[in-house]
């Protein structure tokens, strides 16, 4: 973990270190020029440029080693000691854990966990408000350019940006050429990196807008170091992140097409890459956010040229889709073919103006490195005002004179594809051997307007920022690149913070743009600055002075975020990390159906967190018996166990059996492993697993608090994962006995308190909407197929009365009904198979009963919109079923015993029962979660029309031809 | 001299399952231009489609979109044109004789007047067509130093010609020049583009044209209807000339027997039919009928 001592990014208040090289900083690159701006010429190495400096692993003359600045805080005393620090970086990694904050795609025991340094990066109100006025300058200017790249091309034909920027660059989509929004701005919503340069101004380093990244995670970060840092936390006159999201609500309302008619508006979905993305929470929370559907391209569907969600009960009009998905992915008819993310007739629906995209397909055109060259010259040309925010000294190669410079300064430089993708990332000069060199200079010869070059910028060292989800720098076609020493601290090490990247964010608002007052602060001990490299994340706080008056918009209540006070006590009683509640009373039309694909995860969801209930059930109940009697399997206690094991856990047995081994004993049960393995079919923490992804593809239909419990369940198994990894190293354990279970309860203990705390989260805190009825019927499906099953593995045998006894016994603790049980039964010590198959079969009164959980299925199922395929066969088997458990005489088929002691007409009933409920199972699915048909490519015709044979053309006798 | 064709060119899909929806765009409205004229057109899609529009794409050329919703086992789309063709070949000699080197360096330097764009696209690769050593080997001994540009499109023209042998079904969309130059056959679209390709790397502008070529029976056979075909050649641009159609598959240049459909980087930005099928089965027969006569000719049905 990175020791946090550096803050490169707050606000620099106090005395400047040694070499006093500008480390003092009133305000902002506002009005400045860049401090080491390349001549027009780009023949001059700027003297920050140094390698030696950046590669020499200390900051020796850096000038921005300090902790934040806490002078502000009324008692100095309440600044953060280390000691606080390190308690709210552990709560904080709990919080995130608890709220399901990933980063990256589907790694184990928390391996994608988002990582956050709660201490945050502080920036005065009045140096803010320079940047903030810079960074409106230049999505202002953004805005224009991208108007002018697919419309007029003025900028191009007038040689302002050269030709070779744009047409070669990969996010110029001519399919969507002279395509506009409705709305005043084409850019709605733009994230520009930043970073402090040596002078300690800022400076920018990359321009993000395609689909800016972050956003979510910035709030997320903020709700946890409220809490975490609470103290300061309310001390604090914190600039709120809440206006950036309403005005971001804002502009997707503004770039809503024109109603036709009178229609009715139609609805805004966040459409998502899917929660195998990198960035999935991030989708996910912001959907949630600013109330957004959260769909993926199969969600959606064109018909008659326009945009429509597919719900259980039809189709919703779309009108707005703000998307996560790369333009190119976006419609596999118009842009790239065979992509499974988008939807066949996105772009015709907009070019008819019958939906808009936003940010709008093709405005990655901007993310070209290349144009931070141009930037200053284009501001001049397009706003008649100078550049106000400026750019890392960048090169491009397509230009004589840059290639030329780029070439000399292999050495010094970062060099950056003008279009980062898989494989393609930034290659840090320095660290290439000098065939390595060569090698690039020749890639770059050869397509000299795909590369750029940056000098590296920073007080301490040289930044290079990798978008998130791009490459990561390891390779460029076969180069090595940033030597590890460079990306990663030695391990071991306590690495010293090298570098950090501000991600701010502006969204268009009325006739400029509305900048997030704070933003997505990256640290990492390298030069390269990424979260898939494991950059720690700050939330960045814009200190309001507390004297000023709150403007006005800060009141609005748009996403409630942990309060922030103007003073000491002033807001003493916000909610200081509750969840976040939508509050928006603005027109956004909310969907109402949802899509195929959301009551599946949520059906799922239902499901797989009542199978793991169900398995920790039978595990704690095969741990007591097992407890109890594995040392006298001879005894009824032991014969009871072994029954159990093999009726409810065969695949802990070898060979699914129990049998007394020579030596008297039985063979220890891989009890433990039902409950841990993750990646077997049938365990607890694989239910649990799954429970998680499905609730992870729903989180926008879910309550935030959905994650704590199953986050806690995830630690519960994670903990006593590693326990037994320590035990096993030390070879404590015996092979059998009282080692088979150990320390198992109270994990399971553990995850019981857990899952049920999502059961009941599931009861209490969800609308009853089509969702939830899912959400319901999955798991009283589950339920009632555990049921049948667990009954027809252990009730069909009868067993002498002793054995019985602690079977059945058993059984009504797996099924939860032991006290109802015996308060029905009083007079009778044992436990008997006809009132027990009363009381979870029949006994409708009985929660847990099979009659119970079948009425509340056929009421659930019944309240679900039906599309298109007949629901008939489900009611059947349904009916059949309730049917077969009115009609069950359970005392008849509990008596009806054959000479080898088997209850034949039981087992006949509960293996009736037992396919039927499959097949209701089978037919759900069919009914509500068929899909649409998959897509493919229409077979391309190439030669199909061509000549057959070459000799047939009539051309051929005409006059001319080259010869 | 001028010519005027009825144009029929119908594409057919029978697949073995139904499919439930078809989306597709098409590229078969033939281009007006200074030398073409195309008087009418009309494209029909079966089944009916739910919904069709079309527009001028980036490079100039008429596109079309349909979807159908009704599910279907076949789909049949068919473009009907009637075009007045007015094209003079160029002569070689009447060419200006720019040496290649100096068409580059004016395009690096853009000093090219209004085609600024269409020049620097034309120099670049592209989806199709890449540039690589075995292109830059084969293509060398045509580019001596000082030649004049219309002497290299000329030996371009004649070399695939006869160094390269038209097989049809040799190729498919994915075929690349490189594997075009191992097997040293292909088709019309491989041989524009290997041309294309040849012309970029030396900084030269290209371009691809997609259209069609009026075929005649072998002499003593009456004319198969439905037979003459889609066709692709190359566009080069020659200061003083403008863009130059060269047939590289018939070693000529192009005349009034021939129609242009459209242009684009490569195949790419102009393949006469895409499309997205959504369906639970798989495989598709396709069949591809083009004719070209002379106006006034039986209609073909």
């Amino acid at each position: 973990m990175l020791s946090g001592v550096t803050d490169l990014l707050s606000t620099v208040r106090r005395a400047a270190p040694a070499d006093g090289a500008g480390s003092v900083v009133e305000a902002v690159a506002g009005t400045r020029g860049g401090p080491s701006r390349p001549p027009t010429g780009g023949a001059a190495v700027p003297a920050t440029a140094a390698p030696a400096g950046w590669t020499g692993g200390g900051t020796a003359g850096s000038g921005a080693s300090h902790r934040p600045d806490w002078s502000w805080l009324e008692d100095p005393a309440d600044a953060p000691t280390p000691e606080t620090l390190d308690r709210a970086r552990r709560a904080g990694a709990r919080l995130l854990a608890e709220h399901g904050v990933t980063y990256g795609g589907d790694a184990a025991d928390g391996e994608d966990a988002w990582r956050l340094d709660p201490e945050p990066v502080i920036v005065d109100e009045a140096e803010w408000a320079g940047l903030d006025r810079a960074l409106r300058q230049r999505a202002a200017l953004l805005d224009a350019v991208l108007r002018d790249l697919y419309g007029g091309r003025r900028l191009l034909h007038d040689r302002l940006l050269p030709p070779h920027v744009v047409l070669p660059h990969p996010g110029f989509l001519r399919e969507v050429d002279g395509l506009r929004l409705p709305g005043p701005r084409e850019l709605v919503l733009t994230a520009t990196d930043v970073v402090r340069d040596s002078a300690g101004g800022w400076c920018a380093v990359a321009d993000r807008t395609q689909a800016p990244s972050g956003a979510g995670y910035a709030m997320e970060d903020r709700r946890v170091v409220a809490q975490v840092l609470a103290g300061v936390y309310r001390q604090a006159s914190i600039a709120r992140l809440g206006p950036f999201f309403h005005a971001l609500r804002g502009a997707l309302q503004a770039a809503a097409p024109a109603p036709r008619g009178d229609e009715e508006p139609g609805t805004t979905v966040l459409l998502t890459s899917g929660e195998a993305s990198e960035t999935a929470f991030d989708q996910a929370y912001l959907a949630s956010m600013l109330g957004l559907p959260l769909v993926e391209g199969g969600d959606l569907v064109v018909r008659g040229g326009r945009l429509w969600l597919r719900g259980l009960d039809g189709l919703e009009r779309v009108d707005v889709v703000l998307r996560r998905v790369d333009a190119d992915w976006c419609d596999p008819l118009d842009l790239r073919s065979g992509s499974r993310l988008g939807v066949p007739g996105l772009v015709r629906a907009v070019r008819g103006g019958a939906v808009s995209v936003v940010n709008p397909l093709g405005s990655s055109v901007l993310e070209n490195p290349a144009l931070l060259r141009y930037l200053p010259r284009l501001a001049r040309a397009v706003l008649d005002e100078d550049l106000a925010l400026p750019s890392a000294p960048t090169w491009w190669c397509g230009d004589d004179v840059g290639r030329a410079h780029v070439r000399a300064h292999l050495d010094r430089l970062i060099l950056l594809p003008t279009a980062q993708g898989p494989g393609v990332g930034a290659v840090l000069g320095w660290t290439l051997s000098a065939a390595q060199r060569e090698t690039l200079a020749a890639r770059i010869e050869a397509e000299p307007w795909a590369w750029v070059a940056q000098e590296p910028v920073g007080p301490s060292g040289p930044v290079v920022d990798l978008a998130a989800g791009a490459a990561t720098a390891e390779e460029v076609a076969g180069i090595a690149t940033a030597a590890p020493g460079l990306v990663t601290p030695p391990p071991g090490a306590t690495a010293e913070v090298r570098a950090a990247v501000l991600r701010t964010f502006a969204v268009a608002h009325e006739d400029s743009y509305t900048v997030m007052s704070g933003g997505l602060a990256r640290l990492s001990a390298g030069a390269v600055v990424s979260s898939a490299l494991g950059a720690a994340a700050k939330d960045v706080w814009v200190l309001a002075n507390p004297d000023a008056a709150r403007p006005a918009t800060q009141e609005l209540p748009v996403v409630t975020e942990p309060g922030a006070g103007p003073g000491p006590g002033a807001r003493a009683t916000a909610r200081s990390a509750g969840p976040l509640v939508e509050v928006f009373a603005d027109g956004l039309h909310r969907v109402g159906g949802i899509a195929p694909r959301t009551a599946e995860n949520l059906y799922w969801f239902g499901r797989y967190a009542e199978r793991a209930e169900d398995q920790s059930r039978v595990l704690r109940a095969l741990v007591d018996r097992w407890d109890d009697f594995h040392r006298t399997p001879w005894s009824a206690g032991g014969r009871a166990l072994r029954d159990l094991l093999v009726a409810l856990a065969p695949d802990a047995l070898p060979d699914g059996r129990a049998d007394v081994g020579p030596d008297g004993l039985l063979p220890a049960p891989a009890l433990r492993d039902r409950l841990l393995d993750p990646v077997a079919a049938g365990t607890v923490a694989t239910s649990v697993r799954r429970t998680l992804r499905a609730a992870a593809a729903v989180r926008d239909q879910l309550p935030p608090d959905a994650f704590a419990p199953l986050a806690r369940v995830e630690r519960a198994l994670r903990d006593e994962r590693q326990r037994r990894r320590a035990d096993g190293s030390r070879a404590a354990l015996p092979g059998g006995g009282a080692g088979v279970t150990a320390g198992m309860r109270p994990t399971l203990e553990r995850v019981l308190e857990g899952v049920l705390a999502v059961a009941g989260l599931a009861a209490e805190s969800l609308v009853r909407d089509a969702g939830w009825r899912f959400l319901d019927a999955g798991r009283r499906l589950e339920r009632a197929q555990h049921l049948v099953t667990t009954l027809q593995r252990t009730v069909v045998v009868r067993r002498a009365p002793a054995v019985d006894d602690l079977v059945l016994e058993s059984l009504l603790g797996v099924h939860e009904s032991p006290m109802t049980y015996r308060r029905r039964q009083q007079s009778d010590a044992g436990v008997h198979v006809v009132p027990l198959l009363e009381l979870l079969l029949r006994d409708r009164t009985n929660p847990r009963s099979l009659a119970y959980g079948l009425r509340r299925l056929r009421d659930d199922l019944g309240a679900v919109p039906v599309a298109g395929r007949a629901p008939d066969q489900r009611d059947h088997l349904l009916a059949d079923v309730e049917d077969l458990v009115e009609e069950l005489d359970t005392g008849t088929v509990a008596e009806a015993v054959t000479d080898g002691g088997r209850r034949d007409r039981l087992d006949e009933a509960l293996e009736s029962m037992r396919w039927r409920l499959l097949a209701v199972g089978e037919e759900v699915e069919r009914v509500h979660f068929t899909r649409a048909a998959a897509a493919r490519a229409l077979e391309d015709p190439w030669d199909a029309g061509a000549l057959r044979t070459p000799g047939d053309p009539a051309a051929t006798a005409g006059t001319g031809g080259p010869r | 001299m001028s010519r005027v064709y009825d144009l029929v060119h119908r594409t057919r899909y029978a697949y073995a399952a139904p499919v439930t929806t078809s989306y597709g765009r098409t590229t078969m409205t033939p281009r007006s231009l200074p030398d073409q004229t195309c008087e009418r057109t009309t494209l029909s899609v079966e089944p009916e489609p739910a919904d069709t529009t079309a527009h001028t794409d980036f490079h100039g050329n008429r596109t079309t979109y349909f979807s159908v919703l009704t599910p279907h086992t076949e789909l049949v789309v068919t473009a009907r044109s009637r075009v007045e063709v007015r094209r003079t070949p160029p002569a070689v000699d009447e060419l200006p004789a720019v040496p290649w080197e100096d068409v580059a360096a004016r395009v690096r330097a853009g000093d090219v007047g209004d085609a600024l764009l269409a020049v620097r696209e034309g120099v670049l690769p592209s989806a199709h067509v890449t540039f690589t050593d075995a292109v830059r080997a084969w293509a060398a001994p045509t580019f001596a130093p000082g030649r004049p540009l219309r002497e290299v499109l000329v030996e371009l023209a004649h070399r695939i010609r006869t160094e390269l042998e038209y097989r049809s079904g040799s190729t498919t969309v994915h075929t690349t020049q490189d594997q075009l130059l191992a097997q040293r056959a292909g088709v019309c679209q491989d041989f524009a583009h290997l041309m294309v390709a040849a012309l970029r790397m030396h900084g030269l502008p290209a371009r691809y044209v997609s259209g069609y070529i009026e075929t005649r029976p072998r002499p003593g056979r009456p004319k198969l209807r439905g037979a003459d075909a889609s066709h692709a050649w190359v566009a080069a641009w020659l200061p003083g000339a403008g863009w130059v159609d060269v047939d590289p598959t018939n070693d000529r240049f192009v005349d009034d027997h021939y129609v242009v459909l459209g242009w684009g980087r490569d195949y790419d930005d102009v393949p006469p039919l895409r499309g997205v099928i959504f369906t639970e089965g798989s495989g598709s027969r396709l069949t591809v009928q083009v004719d070209l006569v002379p106006a006034g000719a039986e209609p073909f049905v």
